[in-house]
């Protein structure tokens, strides 16, 4: 009974309009934005995703989950990707010398892109679909955000007169 | 997909004077300005869009007219850079004009083997063949604005078959672009004629309309009239070839031998108003008014 009065129900598949499908899957697309605007830098993708959801956000329930979804998800990986660049920078003007560190670095980031990549285009598959799919830690915490009734929403407010 | 910039009556020269030398101020590098970036959201959207329509068959709707609103601004821009029209262009994907439009019908589904050929060999059976045309037409579409400036300042007028072949370079070049841009499957044409018959038509509706119908209009109307047979009654011929409510009832009683050569009215204009206007209560333009009375009558 709880549950239900907290968050919004979620819309099943059938429910979902093409259109909204669309919407979404092309949110977890924004990862090729940097690679389509010609200009291979990761803050170029987080910017489209951001700018993605700023205009999405109010289509649906079920596209601004999807928008906020990507562009969260999106968030770990273009750090990571922001850190390698400045790294590889430093060391290509100052250093010129490749530490154990930096490789491992170099790893990690490849193996979280990969796993970013798999996962956003299994997102955006089922999101064409009609369908949710949770990242680990931001897919609970967007569908907090865009299911959850808020206290706003739900207390009714009223017009008084002065002195009361 | 229908584009159209509106031929004005009449055009300001102060505005010709100041787009001339001030437009690059303040139209052309705000709208470029503003167009960078949205050409750059563009070409993100249509790099997804490939894949949409690669995978899906689709053109996702919500890309797809973001791509027509930022079209449909570029036509808004471009109409005030050739001087085509005058107006301060509006900014923003959902802006509209009221001289130029752009429409373009979303397509359900794309043709996911002409998509492969438009990215792998479209610049060979497009690109190139039709940049090859268009240098040519556009070398002489510059000459016809550069004479076209001319006209505007000392007339006031941008002459039609001027505006119809600059229109018609923009309309060219756009069906390139929305070819290319994988939103239609159909191959863009060698000409910048209108679809659907549209194209730059005069906005308004005044005066210059009674001297075009002297000449080109009595053709079409001219076959229907021959049936009628209620001509014979009244003394004059009674021209009127609009007559056609009722075509085939009457024939019958009427042998067709005279009507035929007495009809052939085209030079319509000048009988109208001094002969039938007595009859009927007013001379408007409907045919079918005189035939109401004429029923009414007997009974």
């Amino acid at each position: 009974m709880g549950y239900k009065e907290e968050y919004h129900p979620l819309p099943q598949p059938d429910e979902v309009t093409i259109r909204e499908r669309e919407d979404a899957m092309g949110a977890y697309m924004m990862m090729f934005a940097a690679m389509a605007a010609g200009l291979p830098l990761p803050i170029i993708n987080l910017i489209a995703a951001i700018i993605y959801y700023y205009i999405n956000r109010s289509k649906s329930k079920f596209v601004h989950f999807h928008s906020l979804h990507s562009l969260l998800a999106q968030l770990p990986t273009s750090i990571l990707n922001a850190g390698l660049i400045f790294w590889s920078i430093r060391i290509w003007l100052f250093d010129w010398e490749l530490s154990d560190y930096f490789i491992g670095y170099i790893w990690m980031v490849v193996f979280a892109n990969l796993l970013y990549f798999i996962f956003s285009i299994v997102a955006a598959v089922r999101a064409r679909r009609g369908r949710f799919f949770y990242f680990l830690f931001f897919g609970r915490y967007a569908y907090e955000v865009v299911y959850r009734v808020k206290e706003e929403a739900k207390s009714v407010s009223f017009n008084k007169p002065p002195g009361s | 997909m229908k584009l159209t910039i509106n031929r004005q009556e009449s055009y300001s020269r102060g505005e010709l004077l100041l787009r001339t030398l001030f437009g690059v101020f303040y139209i052309d590098l705000p709208h470029m300005f503003c167009l960078a970036f949205v050409g750059i959201w563009s070409s993100i959207l249509t790099f997804i869009g490939w894949w949409s329509i690669l995978f899906t068959g689709r053109y996702p709707q919500s890309f797809f007219e973001f791509q027509v609103g930022m079209y449909r601004w570029n036509v808004r821009w471009m109409a005030r850079f050739y001087n085509l029209a005058d107006g301060y262009p509006a900014f923003g994907i959902s802006a509209t004009d009221d001289h130029t439009d752009f429409q373009m019908a979303y397509p359900e589904s794309l043709s996911r083997g002409k998509l492969l050929l438009k990215t792998f060999f479209g610049i060979w059976y497009v690109i190139f063949p039709h940049i090859f045309v268009l240098i040519f037409v556009s070398l002489w579409a510059s000459l016809q604005r550069f004479i076209a400036w001319w006209a505007v300042l000392f007339t006031g007028s941008y002459p039609e078959s001027m505006h119809e072949f600059n229109v018609g370079l923009i309309r060219w070049t756009m069906r390139i672009n929305l070819y290319m841009g994988f939103m239609t499957d159909d191959y863009p044409p060698f000409s910048g004629r209108a679809d659907d018959g549209e194209g730059s038509v005069p906005t308004p509706a005044p005066a210059p309309i009674a001297e075009a119908p002297a000449a080109p209009p009595p053709p079409p109307a001219a076959p229907e009239p021959t049936p009628e047979p209620e001509p014979t009654p009244e003394p004059e011929p009674t021209p009127e070839p609009e007559p056609t409510p009722e075509p085939e009832p009457t024939p019958e009683p009427e042998p067709a031998p005279e009507p035929e050569p007495t009809p052939e009215p085209e030079p319509t204009p000048e009988p109208e108003p001094k002969a039938e206007e007595p009859a009927s209560d007013d001379g408007g333009d409907d045919a079918g008014a005189d035939d109401e009375p004429k029923e009414e009558k007997p009974a």
